[in-house]
């Protein structure tokens, strides 16, 4: 029984996993493309097309013997190492999984991430007592969003390679912060009745935003502010779609999986 | 008072509570390892996901 609940969540977040590498191919990723050709301080000619030649298209500032050591592992190794981004320090050596092409990889880690969301929206109805259905199905997939996407992009917006940040563990830390609070918030505002409720909700929600997400110190980028707020758009409207699709799927699947012999 | 009847997908309360906390954690261990985990591998194949997704990356 409870096996069929989590059966119906994986199968709606694969399915929502794999729309959404086809929605992500629409307009991010040919944005993320554009932008790695003003990482890394200097020009590459690199056109936009590159699944071909990783290797010679990817490759960033080779400053120092970090980048120097990965560059030849690239000649080496079936293994592609495009994201190696320069001048940064990796303990291990990367590259793209089983050796499998930039859009396999995409793919894989779309499936997994659509099935980890679905994993945590089915977990959050089952644990609130609120089943989610075909007919509130779109409204869950909308709570996950802002809860996930659009709060969190309040202090973080969705970042291009190549644009100034703050250290990342203190931005993955406000990050997943953010998420758990504004997911809370959420929960209270949405879900429990009373003013007391609704109050402490929007605290929760507002909090990590008072206490002020990490904010790199050098703002300068050799990325055009105009790809960025494209992508920033591109990639919230992209995941607004995942989330919809993924409520609507969840619903789907808990009315034929999780209550099918019943 | 065993037997809740708060939810309509007629599990037991402590049944329904062992699947979401299943599900809760399986489901954040699939994504803290699609979008934050600091492995080069993981995010040399995930990184144009994480981008598209918001995570913080790099």
């Amino acid at each position: 029984m409870i096996v069929k609940y989590l059966l119906a969540a994986l199968v709606a977040g694969l399915f929502s996993g794999a729309l959404m590498t086809a929605a992500q191919e629409a307009r991010v990723i040919p944005l993320i493309l554009h932008a790695e050709e003003y990482e890394g301080g200097e020009a590459a000619p690199a056109p936009a097309g590159t699944e071909a030649q990783p290797e010679a298209t990817h490759e960033h500032s080779a400053l120092g013997i970090g980048a120097g050591l990965s560059e030849i592992a690239g000649y080496l190794s079936p293994v592609s190492v495009a994201y190696a981004h320069g001048g940064e320090a990796h303990d291990d050596e990367g590259g793209i999984m089983f050796g499998m092409s930039r859009f396999s990889g995409t793919l894989l880690a779309n499936l997994v991430a659509g099935a980890g969301f679905a994993l945590l929206l089915a977990g959050a109805s089952l644990v609130t007592g609120n089943p989610i259905t075909v007919a509130n199905g779109a409204l869950w997939g909308a709570a996950g969003w802002l809860a996930v996407h659009l709060l969190p992009a309040i202090g973080l917006p969705p970042e291009l390679p190549g644009f100034p940040a703050a250290e990342l563990a203190d931005r993955q830390l406000w990050w997943m912060a953010t998420v758990a609070l504004s997911a809370g918030g959420l929960y209270l505002l949405i879900l429990k009745d009373g003013l007391a409720a609704k109050v402490a909700g929007i605290a929760l929600i507002a909090a990590p935003h008072v206490y002020g997400a990490p904010q790199p110190v050098d703002l300068t980028s050799n990325v055009p502010a105009v790809l960025g707020a494209e992508f920033a758009v591109a990639a919230l409207a992209t995941t607004l779609f995942f989330w919809i699709v993924l409520g609507l799927s969840l619903g789907f699947a808990n009315e034929k999986i999780a209550k099918a012999d019943r | 008072m065993a037997v809740s009847h708060v939810s309509s997908n007629s599990l037991s309360l402590n049944d329904r509570l062992y699947a979401g906390i299943t599900a809760l954690l399986l489901g954040a261990f699939l994504v803290f390892g699609a979008g934050l985990a600091n492995s080069s591998v993981l995010h040399d194949t995930a990184h144009d996901t994480r981008h598209s997704y918001g995570f913080p990356c790099h």
